[in-house]
């Protein structure tokens, strides 16, 4: 009899967690959707730009009135922790109406799956309005349709401190024979050129290097077609290694945040997105402080310049039952209403042409790169897969903390891409 | 008279020698059932079966999205022939040695010099007062202290020494300075519990000790460190446990780099799972370090608790 209650109850125990881990699961497969069809009314965003939220919290004095849609925002400061987040909110009723996301494989995971809802018809209105340049749309496109919208767009420029700059007669550099007299001018006066860090952001300067002696070099590594051991690559690595055993960079384990060491003039220049221009007001720099330039090619040869673009996706979820109002902002945050008062807000380059930017430097680097000269190549983060990206940001790390021969990180890395490549045949 | 005295070898024979196979229950017994059923399924809920779930995932290849797909012990596998991973055990083993000799030591030694002492608990207070302060806020404290250019490379250059070692970037020098930084925390509650454990030492033994000469060095190796031992055996196991499962503190100093030289397997564990969305290699760290601390614990445990051994 004991025993007979002891299974009973056992099972029993068993059955509710089984209950509950299926709770937890449900919906794997990209659940339906549970769309209540209102357009308007006060919508959840989640989004891991936590130091954001003051700005998206201020669109909703216009999208009040414009669209009759409110953000409830919830900010994430912890990146891993929000996508893993966002990834099990799938599983439940409650995925956020609005989140934003990142371009490249990740979002390439989330469309396989069925978990976020189309934007075809957002696109093509925004495109027949002029909202957006129709080459944006590539990065969202996955078999002729398109997901999420555009949440940004930024170029990964270069910042330079001008008082740096006047003080030793330089001017913006336009070749990269001009960017490395700067630097060497700039380390002959006790001026450390570049900033870097062998945490997190330790990927730009190899992009820039590999793209702008090559975009096919870049191209192909995105592809798998060019491996991280090609002679071309060492080489590239060389160049990189020479300008650190120069001196030029800052030192990698400083925790000064950057954009006050750029203030103080611990180093002259820091390769960042235009994004960045909002954390060097946050030091307490104004545009008579710093100024921007594109990098200048290494392979002078080039007919255009590599700009590399960064673009962040804001998303719907599928199986959420604020859909339709996610959608309903989605296509409101397009139109050259929504991104006038985002940039009047946040402040970067626009990727509506038809909104106002309220930097006059922002404003005229964002005419200039898509107006000029330029060719916009994605950012390393987003055009190589996750799993390299990760392995290559700590090799990188770890090259730049001690530099030396290449061929060790460089072979660590290539080891990952030989074996994401290999599990997508 | 002991219990065992007074079995029948019957009752010995028996795996519930006093009671009976069938028992009546009472409604005492029913309802305190009921009182404790509520928390034995939330344990089984929260505990056992994401623990056991864990241990699914590690099987399976996994990126948090759709199902899980079946790959046996391709993580497993695959955890022991990368570099990194013995990296991290490594750095892990560093970390175990390290917080037994450094915060372990040192608390005992504190304890022992304030012991007895007039105003001793005033001496140990500064001591613990890093304890109230989470590893994550410890972590930064100490990178502010021990990063390129940071406080102690500025006092350092005070005194003219301007090329100082580079405390977080060269390996293992980084796992090092930061078992000390977990020290400097962890030294406060260590004095305390060896306090505790020399307050309740019985008089009479250390005055027969004192009585025979002993005093010193003879009477802490004779004496005082024997008697501590089950309250050592408490602190060095829960040294141990804690050891193996560092995380907070590397994340906040140097979040496992440059590259992975200074990763704990916690550390790996994280960044597998949430970092690169491998949640089934992840799993199978997370279950290899579950393996670890058990195994280290109840060996560590058994060994020192065993009532057969004598001092």
């Amino acid at each position: 009899m004991t025993n007979r209650r002891i299974i009973a109850g056992s099972v029993a125990v068993v059955a509710l967690a089984a209950a509950a881990l299926t709770g937890c699961s449900g919906g794997g497969d990209g659940a339906d959707s549970g769309s209540n069809g209102e357009t308007t009314g006060t919508l959840d965003f989640a989004t891991d730009k936590a130091a954001w939220k003051g700005d998206f919290e201020s669109l909703n004095e216009t999208s009040g009135g414009d669209a009759d849609i409110t953000l409830k925002v919830t900010g994430y400061s912890d990146a891993d922790q929000y996508d893993a987040f966002i990834k099990q909110s799938f599983r439940t009723s409650k995925a956020p109406g609005l989140f934003t996301w990142h371009t490249g494989e990740t979002l390439t995971e989330l469309v396989d799956e069925g978990l976020v809802a189309e934007t075809t018809d957002i696109w093509q209105k925004a495109i027949d309005e002029g909202w957006v340049d129709e080459s944006l749309a590539e990065g969202y496109t996955y078999d002729g349709k398109q997901y999420c919208v555009p949440m940004n767009i930024a170029y990964w420029v270069m910042f330079y401190n001008k008082h740096a700059f006047e003080q030793n007669g330089l001017s913006v550099p336009t070749t990269w024979d001009e960017l490395d007299t700067v630097a060497t001018t700039l380390t002959d006066a006790g001026v450390t050129p570049y900033y870097q860090t062998a945490t997190l952001f330790t990927f730009q300067w190899f992009q820039h290097l590999v793209a702008s002696t090559d975009p096919d070099l870049y191209e192909g590594l995105t592809t798998g077609d060019v491996k991280y051991t090609d002679p071309e690559i060492v080489e590239v690595m060389n160049v990189w290694l020479e300008q650190m055993e120069n001196g030029w960079f800052s030192d990698p384990g400083s925790s000064t945040d950057p954009a006050v060491g750029l203030k103080q003039g611990d180093f002259a220049m820091i390769d960042f997105g235009t994004f960045y221009a909002g954390n060097l007001a946050g030091a307490g720099m104004t545009p008579d402080d710093y100024g921007m330039f594109a990098i200048p090619a290494v392979n002078g040869a080039l007919e255009e310049t590599p700009v590399a673009v960064e673009s962040g996706p804001i998303c719907v979820a599928e199986s959420s039952a604020q859909k339709d109002l996610g959608l309903a902002y989605s296509e409101w945050w397009m139109s050259d209403t929504a991104q006038t008062a985002w940039n009047e807000a946040h402040g970067d380059v626009a990727f509506n042409p038809k909104a106002t930017v309220s930097d006059p430097a922002l404003a005229e680097l964002g005419s200039e790169i898509a107006d000029g000269d330029y060719v916009l190549y994605d950012r390393f983060f987003e055009a190589m897969p996750s799993d390299v990206v990760n392995v290559a940001i700590e090799q990188f790390g770890a090259f730049i903390a001690n530099p030396g021969d290449p061929m060790p990180y460089l072979e660590t890395i290539q080891a990952e891409a030989d074996s994401y490549w290999a599990s997508q045949d | 008279m002991t219990t065992t005295e007074t079995r029948t070898a019957a009752d010995v024979r028996s795996p519930h020698p006093t009671t009976p196979s069938h028992p009546p229950k009472s409604p005492y017994e029913w309802s305190a059932r009921g009182f404790v059923a509520p928390g034995v399924i939330l344990v089984a809920v929260l505990l056992y079966l994401p623990l056991l779930w864990t241990v699914y995932l590690s099987f399976t290849r996994y990126n948090g999205l759709g199902s899980p797909e079946w790959v046996g012990l391709e993580n497993y596998v695959e955890m022991f022939a990368d570099a990194g991973f013995l990296t991290s055990a490594a750095n892990t083993l560093l970390w175990v040695i390290g917080t037994l000799v450094v915060p372990v030591g040192i608390g005992l030694g504190i304890a022992l010099l304030t012991w007895n002492l007039a105003g001793g608990i005033w001496l140990r207070l500064p001591f613990l007062i890093p304890y109230a302060l989470s590893g994550i806020g410890v972590g930064v404290i100490w990178s502010f202290i021990l990063s390129s250019g940071g406080a102690l490379d500025q006092a350092l250059a005070v005194v003219g020494i301007t090329d100082p070692p580079r405390w977080l970037l060269d390996a293992p020098l980084n796992t090092v300075v930061m078992i000390f930084a977990s020290a400097w925390q962890g030294v406060g509650v260590n004095a305390l519990l060896f306090t505790i454990g020399l307050q309740s030492i019985p008089k009479e033994p250390l005055e027969a000790a004192r009585i025979d000469g002993a005093g010193g060095f003879r009477l802490f190796g004779s004496v005082l460190w024997p008697m501590l031992r089950p309250l050592t055996a408490v602190v060095v196991g829960l040294s141990i446990v804690a050891s193996l499962k560092t995380f907070d503190i590397v994340w906040a100093m140097t979040k496992g780099g440059p590259g992975t030289v200074s990763e704990t397997l916690a550390l790996t564990m994280y960044k597998e799972t949430f970092v690169n969305s491998d949640y089934g290699l992840g799993s199978a760290v997370a279950v290899f370090l579950t393996v670890v601390t058990l195994l280290a614990s109840v060996l560590y445990l058994r060994q020192q608790l065993s009532p057969k051994r004598e001092f």
